[in-house]
């Protein structure tokens, strides 16, 4: 270390503030047109129903939206690194259905929950595993591993939903609440926060985005990005655990059938929320607010004694109208080349 | 002095790209303190032996040596160790990443877990401000910066690392008159502290400015190494084009 830059630094150095025009600069366009949304839709809703805005029912929606929140969190680094997780269902399922068997089996709540997290980290393992170490693109892996991991479920349960004993530990958390607000809604705020903190403040949240951004520029800067691109598939697998858990308590079962189609419901989330497909991007408070939009309405579809069978529909054209906004000119063929791009 | 061993040494570095062999036995050394130019046509090899020299890229065969030890460079922080630090052609930065993100990045001052922004903005503007480097406000966005800027900072970068050899691989190729002579001025500066230079170019007359010797490379051989002494414009471009016919080819 020969070279040495001098230390006395010249006058007018110091870090320059943020300006009301960096602020606006560095703010996330569709997530601010998102609250507007949130808006509008409440409006909407609240005047439609009269249910819809009483506090009952706003608590209702943040129980029915907390485990797209906590997986929507993962999938966050997930689709800012460049790489996209769509098995996080398939392990809802077999997280719901395995802990449920393993209740059955007499093992105590406080083995199962540890247990079922580690599930889903193990699945996220794998996804991680092909996708980063053997640079098959995270879009097939998932989509194989999707299909696997809800057919073990399947296989093991025969397609039957497994009773949760309603006196256990992991079933009275799903009943569970604090300051009129469930247990679950508690949970997926906390991971929420966390998810911020570990995005915006640590190394790994930096080296996350850096790598949707350019992912040979972290390499080259020394970063074993690899590990990192697996961490974020190990992230997604976990928080498809967690929320395989609160699942299983709020319906007092377990069941391979379970969150047909939630990988869809999340990711349109976390695109709705503004995080760029394309990587390099993301914003947490964003797939909060992309959570908050599709739950609410499904939520309020049901209100107003719409069929349930419509909420896949609406949630569909949902994400299809985020991705047009998300894209911004920028076109589709480049995003599925990306999204099946192999890793460099 | 004679018996100490040069600062890198590069002996017969071989690589190939599936079909294609982009060197094929290539020779370099640059001493602590000297300022070696290498040059060479388009597509001759140059940036991938520095990327081979900067642990981006790994060699087929050959040898790298250290201060006279032999070294394996597996991975760009194993050539960070070995203080080599660089400038790619394509200046490895992160668009979406701030200025101080992309100066610090994979060495980011931490308090706890926590990356410490505060002292990380703060002695981001100290090195931008040492190097006369312009820009704004260290929380932009390097994607928003003009070319010469985000050249400026992957210099900047390059040399907050302190490191015994740097590599800067066509520098100069986005800046502005002004800017130009302050890279060169820097040259000069971190070799007369001992830092061994390594200059890729093709504004030749930078070369006569600020190098002590010179390295020609051609379709992946080196063919040539001289001392700047013995060297003029013409006789420079004709080494790279290897067009003059009163010149000795070397195989
Ligand atoms: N990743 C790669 N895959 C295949 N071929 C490559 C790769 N990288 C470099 N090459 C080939 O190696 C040769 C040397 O390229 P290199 O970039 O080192 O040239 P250069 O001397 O730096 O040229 P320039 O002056 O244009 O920057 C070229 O023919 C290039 O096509
Ligand atoms: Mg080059």
């Amino acid at each position: 270390m020969t070279a040495r830059t001098d230390t006395a630094a010249p006058a007018g150095s110091a870090p320059p503030r943020l300006s009301p025009a960096v602020l606006w600069q560095r703010a996330n366009k569709s997530t601010l047109l998102m609250i507007g949304v949130i808006v509008v839709l409440f409006g909407a809703f609240g005047i439609a129903s009269p249910t819809f805005l009483t506090f009952g029912n706003l608590s209702n929606l943040a129980t029915q939206i907390a485990p797209a929140v906590v997986v929507g969190v993962a999938m966050t680094f997930v689709i800012t690194s460049g790489q996209i997780d769509l098995s996080v269902g398939s392990t809802v399922a077999f997280v719901a259905a395995t802990s449920a068997e393993l209740l059955a089996a007499g093992l105590d709540s406080a083995l199962v929950i540890p247990i079922g997290i580690a599930a889903g980290a193990f699945w996220g393992l794998v996804n991680g595993w092909f996708a980063a170490y053997h640079r098959i693109p995270p879009f097939v892996v998932t989509l194989a591993t999707m299909s696997v991991i809800r057919g073990i479920a399947l296989l093991r349960t025969e397609g039957f939903s497994v009773p949760i004993d309603n006196r256990l530990f992991l079933a009275r958390i799903g009943d569970a609440s604090f300051l009129g607000f469930s247990a679950s809604a508690w949970i997926a705020l906390v991971v929420a926060v966390a998810g911020a903190v570990l995005l915006y403040t640590t190394r790994f949240g930096q080296y996350i985005t850096g790598i949707g951004s350019q992912e040979e520029s972290v390499r080259r800067a020394g970063v074993n990005t690899r590990r990192v691109k697996m961490l974020a598939l190990v992230l997604s697998g976990s928080a498809a655990g967690v929320a395989g858990l609160l699942i299983a308590a709020r319906l007092g079962s377990g069941s391979a059938n379970s969150a047909q189609g939630f990988e869809l419901v999340v990711i349109a989330a976390v695109v709705l929320g503004g995080t760029d497909l394309f990587g390099g991007r993301g914003t947490i408070v964003g797939t909060l607010i992309g959570a908050v939009i599709t739950g609410a309405i499904a939520n309020g579809l049901t209100l107003l004694g719409m069929s349930p069978f419509l909420t896949p529909i609406v949630t569909g054209c949902v994400l299809i109208l985020a991705i047009w906004i998300n894209l911004r000119g920028r076109d589709m063929a480049e995003l599925g080349a990306r999204l099946l791009r192999r890793g460099s | 002095m004679a018996e100490k061993p040069p600062l890198v040494e590069l002996r017969g570095i071989r690589k190939s790209f599936g079909a294609v062999t982009s060197l094929s036995g290539v020779d370099l050394t640059v001493g602590a303190g000297e300022v070696l130019g290498l040059v060479g046509d388009n597509g001759a090899g140059k940036s991938t032996l520095m990327k081979i020299l900067a642990g981006a890229l790994q060699h087929d065969s050959g040898d790298i040596a250290v201060n006279g030890r032999t070294v394996r460079l597996s991975s760009p922080a194993d050539a960070r160790r070995e203080g080599i630090g660089i400038v790619y052609q394509d200046l490895a930065l992160c668009d979406t990443i701030d200025v101080a993100g992309n100066l610090f990045l994979g060495r980011e001052p931490r308090k706890g877990p926590f990356i410490d922004r505060a002292a990380m903005h703060a002695e981001s503007a100290r090195i931008l401000a040492d190097l006369h480097v312009r820009v704004s406000s260290t929380r932009q966005e390097i994607g928003q910066l003009s070319g010469g800027q985000r050249q400026t900072v992957a210099i900047a970068r390059a040399v907050s690392l302190e490191p015994d050899l740097l590599i800067l691989d066509e520098p100069t190729a986005a800046l502005a008159v002004a800017e130009v002579e302050s890279v060169l001025r820097l040259i000069g500066d971190v070799a007369s502290r001992g830092v061994g230079v390594i200059l890729i170019t093709h504004r030749l007359q930078d070369l006569f400015r600020v190098c002590d010797r010179i390295t020609v490379m051609y379709e992946g051989r080196s063919v040539d190494d001289a001392p700047i002494g013995d060297l003029d414009i013409e006789k420079l471009v004709a080494m790279i084009t290897r067009s003059d016919p009163q010149k000795e080819e070397r195989p």
